[in-house]
């Protein structure tokens, strides 16, 4: 670009060239886009809307994803396994067992519960009042509540426990979980898809909106290559008004979703309160947080290199 | 400085706007192109600019075959041509000054270089009191007269005039007319396309004919050559 600027002689004018004048440059095309953007708020605005709730859809859910994910977490932390013993067992032999299994490396703790303890609980949990004056013969067996070691593969635990004498039936409640696992691998990966598709989407949101924008600057746009402007002088104010739209959309887009949060946070309070746990919504990660917003304004970028290109082809013959 | 070798351009849809065209202006020249609206003067003016492509020839600008001009080269061939347009082709929603300014602020000079040129070439065509307006504000003359500081700002060494005082009165014409070969005077190459023959021929500048695309005559300054006779 110097040479060539050298070889047709423009270098006669000074500051032509240079670090300061490329500055100067860069200067005139943030201004002239800020310009173009402020003189026609309500269509800005709409634009930057728009490409706001195309970015908050693909984000919410991740969000979404991300907190149910976390809830996951803390469910498997009570993956025990309930081992419920012969009804013949007596409490010697529940007792001695316990302290039997408690031995075993793949077990970190064995709570036993007996069965008068088991139908206190079990009447709280209905709601029964006092349900062992009114039953006279206990029909509850003992009950081992098992804590497996992290990193043990439960089925393979539950199934070498059902070998054991005196143990008449092991339950693990784990397949809904698994379940759950599987279905946030599917939405993610849906979210994957739909992320790229809304990405795509806000390339041409904003293409489109530079191209009405070129529509209405093409006079301007064709004095500028006639005085001698480069392509690069002249898609620079195009290429910042696709930024500052796609940065605005990305900031849009958090803002929707941080409010979106705190107009959930006192239900899901209230929700987590009804099962005795205090969990908490959980903001987007600033990683997530920042290729939003970043991301957006480079597709905007992407877009409106598509749109200019395309015009200035046809004033550059 | 500019030289035409058998240019022909032919626009799609197949309308012929020059078949085959030669001739060539010297640095410091300064020429009229005349002919009936259609006869390609536009065409002609727009190919050394390079707005178009030739479809067949060379069009020879500083020695250089413009139609081969690679598009990256485009703007830097423009900065040093001049153009002045019948539409005038300022920005409405600028004003005055900023116009002016346009072709320096793309070339990246400080804002007080810029001031201080902008202010001179409008002073140089009497508009200095008129910066702060905005161009639908002015009248046809004076907007055409902003059209010519912005063409000359970086003092280019050729000006293209294309039907310059299209739509000013007579004596505004005269003035227009005269302004441009003050310009000549300095150095600067002019050429003007118009079709008011009885300004021209008052003038008795070098006169350019085009007809269907072609050139049909070439007629050479008549007050110079007077100014030799009296002068020998």
């Amino acid at each position: 670009m110097a040479r060539s600027a050298r070889r047709s002689g423009y270098e006669s004018l000074p500051g032509a060239a240079g670090l300061r004048a490329w500055a100067r440059r860069h200067a005139f095309s943030l201004l002239s886009s800020l310009g173009s953007l402020t003189r026609q708020p309500i269509a800005s605005s709409m634009t930057v809307i728009v490409l706001a709730v195309a970015l908050t859809l693909p984000t919410a859910l991740h969000v979404t994803i991300d907190n149910v994910e976390r809830i996951g977490q803390g469910w498997e932390r009570l993956d025990t396994l309930s081992v419920f013993l012969e009804p013949e067992i007596s409490s010697d032999q529940a007792q001695r067992m316990t302290s039997r299994l408690t031995a075993w490396p793949e077990i970190a703790a064995v709570d036993p519960i007996s069965p008068e303890a088991g139908l206190v609980e079990l009447s709280g949990q209905l709601n029964l009042g006092d349900l062992g004056e009114q039953i006279t013969d206990n029909p509850l067996p003992w009950v081992l509540e098992i804590t497996p070691e992290s990193e043990v593969v439960v089925a393979t635990l539950a199934s070498r426990l059902e070998r054991e004498a005196g143990i008449d039936l092991v339950i693990v409640d784990l397949q809904w979980l698994e379940r759950l696992d599987a279905i946030l691998a599917v939405i993610q990966q849906l979210i994957s898809l739909l992320a790229v598709l809304f990405a795509i989407g806000v390339a041409f949101i904003i293409a489109n909106t530079i191209r009405m924008d070129i529509q209405n600057r093409r006079e301007e746009i064709e004095v500028m290559a006639l005085v001698g402007a480069t392509a690069a002088f002249i898609r620079r104010p195009f290429l910042y008004s696709g930024l500052w739209y796609g940065l605005l959309g990305g900031f849009l887009a958090w803002l929707f979703i941080r409010i979106g949060l705190i107009v959930l946070s006192a239900p899901v309070a209230r929700l987590s309160g009804s099962y005795h746990t205090d969990f908490q919504l959980f903001p987007p990660a600033p990683e997530v947080t920042a290729l939003l917003i970043v991301g957006s304004g480079l597709f905007g970028i992407l877009g409106s290199w598509l749109v200019v290109g395309q015009h200035l082809r046809k004033i550059n013959p | 400085m500019i030289s035409f070798e058998h240019v022909a351009k032919r626009y799609p849809g197949g309308i012929q706007a020059l078949s085959d065209v030669n001739f060539s202006l010297g640095r410091g020249e300064l020429a009229f192109l005349t002919g009936h609206s259609g006869a390609g003067k536009s065409t002609l003016l727009r190919l050394i600019a390079l707005l178009e492509r030739p479809s067949r020839g060379q069009v020879v600008f500083e020695g250089r075959n413009v139609g081969k001009l690679a598009r990256r080269h485009i703007p830097y061939l423009r900065r040093r041509i001049g153009v002045i347009f019948q539409d005038h082709r300022l920005l409405s929603d600028k004003r005055v000054f900023d116009n002016v300014a346009l072709p320096l602020m793309i070339a990246g000079l400080s804002y007080g270089e810029i001031r201080r040129r902008v202010r001179a070439a409008l002073d140089k065509v009497g508009l200095l009191d008129k910066e702060k307006m905005f161009p639908p504000m002015l009248s046809g003359g004076e907007q055409q007269r902003v059209g010519i500081a912005r063409a000359i700002i970086t003092k280019p060494p050729l000006i293209l005039a294309d039907e310059p005082t299209g739509n000013l009165d007579p004596d505004m014409s005269a003035d227009l007319m005269r302004y441009f070969l003050q310009l000549n005077e300095l150095g600067v190459t002019v050429l003007i396309a118009s079709h008011d023959l009885e300004l021209i021929r008052q003038l008795g500048q070098r006169v350019l004919v085009l007809k269907g695309g072609e050139m049909v005559d070439d007629l050479p300054a008549r007050a110079r050559l007077a100014g030799e006779a009296d002068g020998a």
